[in-house]
């Protein structure tokens, strides 16, 4: 028996979730994870390092990876791929002027051997915000559907108001379930 | 169990030892804490858990009255004279204290008050400027971050509004208007007012957030301890700060002094701890906050910047 065998056994007693946020600078990751969590999301400042949070939803244990986005950081963002069940990118849909460097990125990522096989979330974020890009149109954009190494969806949502991130964390969480809690 | 002990005590045994006192010593409670306490933080604090565990319905109307004045920032100017003068002789006349025998008392009592709804009031004003968001639209917002650059890069200039140099002062990227997020103006207020009223030490620590291996981004640690010196401010827990350094009515230039303080001496912390990288910033910034708290703790506890970095 292997050391990950091992290691996926622990975690089918205790459906534990390991998911990692990232996105650029000023998408709304730590404003997701906070909204997700409950706590007030008016006093944030932009994440030096990471966040984590560990989370019970629908009797599963997440613990959420939030690491700041902004370019000097992206280079860490590999120390965090190790285990990865889920991967949230997160786009700022108003942000037009960086989404080519949105796209550059994700595809980028994808790439990384290490999160091969981790379910792929795009929250199209910032959808209340006026001018905001649809998801089909972020769809074409940043080229989604090239991709055919991860499972995937685009789903849009508003951190500020909350609406539809219980509906994307759902489907990835129901998605990671299905591939590695097969057992039970 | 220590509830409720503490709530026996607070219901029955304090006002038992504050008559036994009252009538052996002759001086009420807040007599006996302006004459006996040090003078600053331990004199003041010690007024304000009096006056708020105080029963008679006298004080407790006036409470009242001042946390809505300071609430509403109208506790400045002759206001505050007028405001001070009537409530001590509130409390004068309800404790029936002659102000001609114990005009020590009269003045101590004024000082604590001042401090005391100064303080409640700073938390207004500084939750007024976070709340005010960064509006690139707005000219006087514009002014205050070239100012910031001006301040802090003084030999270069600025290719345009929208540029990379802005990361060189430790932006996220080349506009910094989304960097300030939930601390608002005062993000930028406190970094203009550390980068202008220390300029040497400011663009001492720029430098050292330069540094190849111990390097980290300005700005956005400097907004990061924005966030914290506005939780220890609305937690109380600059009190100490504010009353032992607050010569007058505590205004928002001394919440900006706090926070310069804070970012002088996080730098240092950073570079003593030789952190392996940025990424380390959430945990130390956390043993940061609790040593700070630690000395907050201690009554007497002032915060100065080193002197010796301005000759640098």
């Amino acid at each position: 028996m292997g050391f990950l065998t091992v290691l996926k056994k622990m975690k089918q007693k205790e459906k534990e979730m390991r998911i990692l946020m990232l996105g650029l600078d000023n998408a709304g990751k730590t404003t997701i994870l906070k909204r997700f969590n409950g706590e007030p999301i008016n006093t944030i400042s932009p994440t030096l390092g990471f966040n984590i949070k560990t989370l019970e939803h629908r009797g599963f244990k997440l613990n959420i990876w939030d690491v700041g986005g902004q370019k000097s950081l992206r280079s860490y963002w590999r120390n965090y791929f190790e285990c990865t069940d889920g991967l949230i990118w997160v786009v700022d849909s108003a942000d037009k002027r960086r989404l080519e460097d949105c796209r550059n990125e994700l595809h980028v990522l994808l790439q990384e051997e290490r999160l091969a096989g981790a379910t792929l979330l795009i929250f199209a974020n910032k959808q209340d915000l006026p001018g905001a890009c649809t998801t089909d149109e972020l769809r074409d954009i940043l080229e989604l559907d090239k991709i055919k190494t991860h499972h995937w969806r685009i789903v849009w949502c508003s951190a500020v108001t909350g609406e539809n991130l219980l509906d994307g964390i759902d489907w990835m969480i129901n998605d990671i379930a299905a591939r590695i809690f097969t057992l039970d | 169990m220590t509830f409720s002990l503490w709530w026996l005590f607070t219901l029955y045994l304090r006002p038992i030892i504050k008559w036994f006192l009252r009538k052996t010593t002759g001086l009420c409670e807040l007599q006996r804490i302006c004459y006996g306490e040090v003078n600053g933080a331990p004199r003041i604090r010690a007024v304000e858990r009096s006056l708020a565990l105080s029963k008679s319905q006298q004080i407790k109307q006036l409470l009242q009255h001042l946390n809505d004045i300071s609430d509403n920032r109208r506790f400045a100017g002759t206001n505050e004279r007028e405001v001070v003068r009537g409530a001590v002789s509130t409390v004068l006349l309800v404790k029936k204290v002659n102000p001609h025998v114990h005009f020590q008392f009269v003045r101590s009592l004024g000082i604590c008050i001042e401090q005391i709804w100064g303080y409640r009031q700073l938390i207004a004003e500084v939750e007024a400027l976070r709340t005010t968001k960064f509006d690139s639209d707005c000219f006087e917002h514009e002014r205050k971050l070239y100012d910031l650059w001006d301040n802090l890069m003084p030999d270069e200039g600025l290719e345009g509004r929208v540029t990379k140099q802005w990361q060189d002062i430790g932006f996220q990227g080349d506009d910094p208007k989304t960097d300030f997020r939930g601390m608002g103006m005062l993000g930028l207020e406190n970094l203009l007012f550390f980068s202008s009223e220390y300029q040497a030490p400011a663009r001492h620590v720029l430098s050292h957030s330069h540094h190849p291996v111990y390097g980290y981004c300005f700005a956005i640690v400097g907004i990061n301890l924005t966030s914290l010196a506005w939780q220890m401010l609305r937690d109380g827990s600059a009190k100490t700060y504010v009353y032992n350094t607050s010569k007058s009515l505590p205004s928002v230039r001394l919440f900006h002094q706090f926070y310069s303080y804070l970012f002088y001496e996080f730098d240092r912390f950073w570079v003593e701890c030789k952190p392996r990288d940025i990424m380390e910033f959430s945990s130390i910034k956390d043993r940061f906050e609790s040593n700070i708290r630690t000395s907050l703790q201690d009554g007497n506890t002032t915060f100065r910047i080193g002197v010796s970095v301005d000759n640098i």
